[in-house]
């Protein structure tokens, strides 16, 4: 770790929304920090966090309904959570910029861009409207518009999805920012369009030393683009580790969950895709057990019991926030050894999925005694000893329990 | 944009068909012969015949029609039974005063409506939507010859602050040059007529206005609280920008839009609120033109009010639509 | 372990559906303003349906020798210049806004209605037709084309209910003509055609339904502004031919020239007319937000 303080630290980080249909805990105590020109990527699904902690940090959340109910975000010395409005002003936008995903609606559809990216600059910097101009121009250059004073003139809706995203990049990088946080900024985008993107974020925020937050669901994402990885479940950290151990060896049952649901062109024939069951889980009530329990293959009963800490993948490995030495760190007590890593499912001999304890409702095998679950958990003991087989069609037809009323409320980014 | 405002205006032409086909049914469905109606039982056989030539009654349907529609397109239409003067002559005279009471009752609803129903977004989550919901509430279930009674009640019976009725105090010797009173007493250079102009005109434009405030109201509150959770806010925030500049540019630029559309719907209905308004306060308008027109069997005022006002209804409506593209660049260059 | 910990995997609690209708009536239940509206709606058709046996007086009956009196306990609200029984007349006026007022409303849905259906279940040249003349209707002010309408037609009560509902015709026609179109195009209709439904099949069995709930949430908004503009063609003079038919707009007219004298007569039919109206919009609005699903929270 470099001397010094780091350039962001955020310290149990707790975020909640009061909704109609009760609080939502939303963050529950996320911590970690980020180095000058580092880049970390936070992974999960949607309403996972992701978003909500990013937000938190720049106090954008919603309002009335989001609030800081904990912790701190430290930022070049300062506590962003303290800070009064007009003093974070001065550093949204300069010190930290946002791009959002999507770029349909992150722009202002009855400004040009011209006054767009002017009012940002012009904002904080005392300079003229000229000298602005002159900026915007250089910055639509960089990031490759072609015509760039032509441009200016234009209204976002006169500009492809790749394009307004890339104006909202050149925007974002008006002030040389020192933290660019990026939410899902490919998501909306065209397959094509989203690797183009990436790397003109990739090779600009390298260029400058700009640190960046990349947020997505998706792990082909941030495996070319960042240092570090943050994966987050239901409010929590679950796994953090720098890309190249993340990648080498996922240590939490999520996070090999979501490495074996996608497609992978170094899999070998017959590995079969295993999705992750069910979903997350009610964010209304805050977890005292593992939240990741109910749709975990690794569970014991501890699991239903007592929700894991986050500390290193080695016991006793002192604890490195930072840097190509950050500590390989997971909230698990029953880690898939490295072949489960590779086979997506337990195959220690004699293992059985702890079944939920009385009284609740299992959400993976809910109303499904018997199922396939519990039957590839068998096989999976079958199968160590008399080679794979195959259970992609059955697994992939699972149905899926009824998806939770509470994620469709509209003001969770993530989606 | 120009091809945009020639489109718009082409729509206009189809409707104007319609409206003067169902016009010109109107006067078929007189009981008897339109002719003899229209004149009234007295008329004389030879007048009766002259109107039945002037109608075209001895035509076909179509031909009937092509001649009202060649009439109004000539501006002819038709004359008073009351005075044998044209129509549309009296028509004019009359008009300044119901603008000087719609416009009046415009900017009371818009220059209430509007600040209202942007305070009302701001503090939409200290102060329940109730005050708001009861205040539009009230404005559109309150007609307006009810509430212009009780403001003639309260203020000018009860506690004589304002004039109950009339458009100026005809002692005070006002001289009619343009119809309309305040611009007359500018004209003549006397504060004192303007300020009883202007007392006049305040209980009959609170009376008309108090439904086009109510729903003005609404939709500027809805407008802002919907605009205020655009992502665009959000990023205008995250770029650092004043709360101020993030209001008026970012959040009021595209609430307008709504608003304005809304505005201009809002004709029709002070139109025809005026009509009643006018007999609530005695004001000689175009309105109290028609009601008496009713009583007086005038058919020709009563078919070409309704005319008129359609076509200044779709006119309005057409300058609204253009301001909208102006102020939405998704429309203007779509 | 900790406290009673709520379990993880739990799934949400999730109500029974009753169906469209039933969820409807349940989220209305819940709509207090709504409530509210009902209450006032049921004062007003009790004073209507009840008026013969709760009324004092006949609405006729009185002399000048009463006239002009001031609220007291024979007269509740007074008596008019012809000395009769203020109450009982605001009594047996709710009959005729109540008559009036569902009768055009009726109409109106009908005509409309079937104007709508037709253009947007016909569509093409008819419909850009009819559109025009609908879109010709909206351009004229309402009570302006009200009362042109009993001007040219004559006197009456049909009259004015017939001019009323003329007033609604282009609303209703552009509510069922916008639905059937967006419904044309929604996915159920589209499975159900790809099941092989016939089209005047797919037009009454599926698509009629879904129009009909934007249908009722303006229909019951067009009760209240239909009795506004019934008493409205009255406080103009274009109410009921016989003058003495106790209707609250004439019995405006009417006390206008007692404004001085008799403030009470005033007061009385204009909150009638104001509760009835306040009424029906409150329960239009609850019903919007209750049958609009996505309205749910």
């Amino acid at each position: 770790m470099t001397a010094g303080t780091p350039l962001l630290s955020v310290e149990e980080l707790v975020v909640r929304f009061r909704t109609h249909e009760g609080t939502i805990h939303a963050v529950n105590g996320v911590t970690f920090q980020l180095e000058e020109g580092e880049r970390l990527g936070l992974v999960g699904e949607s309403g996972c966090g992701k978003s909500v902690t990013n937000l938190a940090m720049m106090r954008l959340l919603p309002q009335p309904a989001g609030r800081i109910e904990g912790g701190h975000v430290m930022f070049d010395a300062q506590d962003l959570t303290k800070l009064r409005e007009d003093e974070l002003r001065s550093i949204r936008g300069r010190d930290i910029a946002m791009i959002f995903q999507d770029p349909m609606t992150s722009l202002n559809p009855v400004l040009t861009v011209e006054e767009q990216m002017i009012e940002t600059i012009m904002a904080h910097r005392e300079i003229s409207r000229d000298t602005a101009r002159a900026r915007a121009i250089e910055l639509l250059t960089m990031v490759g518009i072609p015509q760039p004073e032509g441009r200016l003139k234009s209204f976002p809706h006169q500009f492809s999805g790749g394009m307004r995203q890339r104006v909202m990049i050149a925007m974002a990088l008006s002030l040389e920012p020192k933290l660019m946080i990026a939410d899902e900024p490919t998501t909306a985008l065209d397959v094509t369009i989203q690797a183009q993107v990436l790397e003109l974020l990739r090779g600009l925020t390298e260029q400058s030393g700009t640190a960046l937050i990349l947020i997505t669901h998706d792990l082909g994402v941030v495996a070319g683009m960042t240092n570090r990885i943050n994966v987050m479940y239901a409010g929590y950290i679950v796994e953090s580790a720098t890309t190249l151990d993340l990648f080498a060896a996922p240590s939490h049952p999520y996070t090999v969950g979501l490495l074996r649901s996608i497609p992978r062109l170094d899999a070998q024939a017959g590995d079969p895709l295993v999705p992750i069951e069910g979903r997350p889980p009610d964010m209304r009530h805050k977890p005292t057990a593992c939240p990741f329990a109910a749709r975990c293959r690794w569970r014991l009963d501890v699991c239903w019991q007592e929700n894991p800490p986050l500390r290193p993948t080695i016991e006793g490995t002192p604890i490195v926030l930072t840097g190509p030495g950050a500590t390989h760190q997971i909230a698990c007590f029953n880690p898939p050894t490295v072949e489960e890593q590779v086979a997506g499912r337990p195959m220690r001999a004699g293992f059985v999925t702890a079944p939920p304890p009385a009284g609740t409702v299992d959400e993976v095998g809910a109303g499904r005694i018997g199922s396939t679950d519990d039957l590839e958990g068998m096989i999976g003991d079958i199968q160590s000893e008399e080679g794979p087989i195959s259970l992609a069609p059955s697994a992939g037809a699972l149905p899926l329990p009824p998806e939770p009323e509470h994620h469709t409320d509209g003001f969770l980014h993530d989606d | 944009m120009l091809r945009f405002i020639v489109r718009r205006l082409l729509g206009v032409i189809p409707v104007l068909f319609g409206l003067s086909i169902l016009l010109f049914a109107f006067i078929h469905l007189l009981p008897g012969d339109p002719a003899t109606a229209i004149l009234g039982q007295h008329a004389t056989a030879e007048r009766v015949a002259a109107m039945r030539e002037y109608l075209g009654l001895n035509d076909p349907l179509w031909q009937q029609y092509l001649a009202y529609l060649d009439r109004i397109l000539h501006g002819d239409l038709g004359a008073s039974i009351i005075n044998n003067q044209p129509v549309l002559h009296e028509f004019l005279v009359r008009f300044p005063a119901t603008i000087e009471l719609t416009v009046a009752a415009m900017i009371f609803a818009a220059g209430v409506g509007i600040p209202l129903g942007r305070f009302a977004a701001r503090h939409a989550q200290h102060w329940p939507d109730g005050g708001v919901t009861i205040v539009s509430l009230l404005g559109i279930s309150i007609p307006v010859f009810v509430l212009g009674l009780t403001l003639q009640y309260i203020f000018a019976v009860q506690f004589d602050l304002l004039p109950a009725s009339g458009r100026i105090d005809p002692r005070a010797g006002l001289e009619f040059r343009t119809n309309f009173v305040l611009i007359d007493s500018i004209l003549m250079g006397s504060p004192s007529l303007f300020i009883d102009g202007l007392s006049h005109l305040i209980l009959p434009a609170i009376a008309l206005g108090s439904i086009p405030l109510a729903i003005i109201t609404r939709i500027t509150r809805a407008s802002v609280l919907d605009v205020t959770n655009e992502d665009y806010v959000r990023t205008a925030r995250a770029k650092g920008l004043a709360e101020r500049r993030i209001n008026s540019r970012h959040i009021m630029r595209n609430a307008w839009l709504p608003v304005v559309t809304v505005l201009g719907l809002q004709i029709g209905g002070l139109l025809g609120g005026a009509v009643i308004t006018e007999t609530v306060f005695g004001w000689g308008g175009v309105g109290t033109f028609a009601v008496d027109a009713i009583f007086n069997r005038d058919y020709f005022v009563i078919q070409n009010t309704i005319l008129i006002f359609a076509v200044i209804f779709l006119m309005v409506n057409l300058l609204v639509d253009i301001l909208y593209a102006v102020l939405n660049p998704r429309i203007r260059y779509a | 372990m900790a406290a009673p910990a709520v379990p993880v995997g739990q799934p949400i609690e999730r109500r029974a559906s009753r169906g469209l209708w039933g969820d409807a009536a349940r989220r209305l239940m819940r709509n207090r303003p709504a409530l509210v509206g009902l209450v006032f709606i049921g004062i007003f058709v009790a004073a209507a349906i009840l008026a013969p046996f709760i009324a004092p007086f006949g609405p006729l009956e009185g002399g000048l020798a009463q006239r002009l009196q001031p609220p007291s306990t024979v007269h509740v609200m007074g008596t008019d210049a012809q000395g009769r029984d203020e109450y009982s007349r605001v009594l047996f006026g709710a009959q005729v806004s109540l008559i009036a007022g569902i009768a055009s409303v009726i109409m109106g849905v009908t005509i409309g209605g079937s104007i709508g259906a037709l253009a947007g279940g016909v569509g093409g040249k008819l419909d850009a037709v009819l559109m025009r003349f609908v879109d010709a209707m909206l351009a004229v002010p309402g009570i302006l084309l009200a009362i042109g309408i009993v001007a040219f037609l004559g006197r009456g009560l049909p009259q004015i209910m017939f001019a009323v509902a003329v007033v609604n015709v282009p609303i209703f026609a552009r509510i069922l003509r916008g639905s059937l179109l967006s419904l044309r195009e929604s996915d159920y209709v589209t499975a159900a055609r790809s099941i092989g439904a016939s089209g005047p099949r797919v037009l009454v069995r599926h698509m009629l339904p879904n129009s009909l709930s934007p249908l009722i949430v303006a229909a019951t908004l067009a009760l209240a502004t239909a009795i506004i503009d019934v008493a409205g063609l009255g406080f103009l003079g274009l109410g009921p031919p016989d003058p003495r038919t106790p209707e609250w707009g004439t019995m405006l007219t009417d006390a206008t020239k007692f404004i001085r004298q008799a403030p009470w007569l005033l007061f009385f039919p204009g909150a009638a007319i104001v509760i009835s109206a306040i009424g029906f919009n409150l329960l239009g609005d609850g019903l919007r937000e209750s049958l609009d699903p996505r309205m749910r929270r």
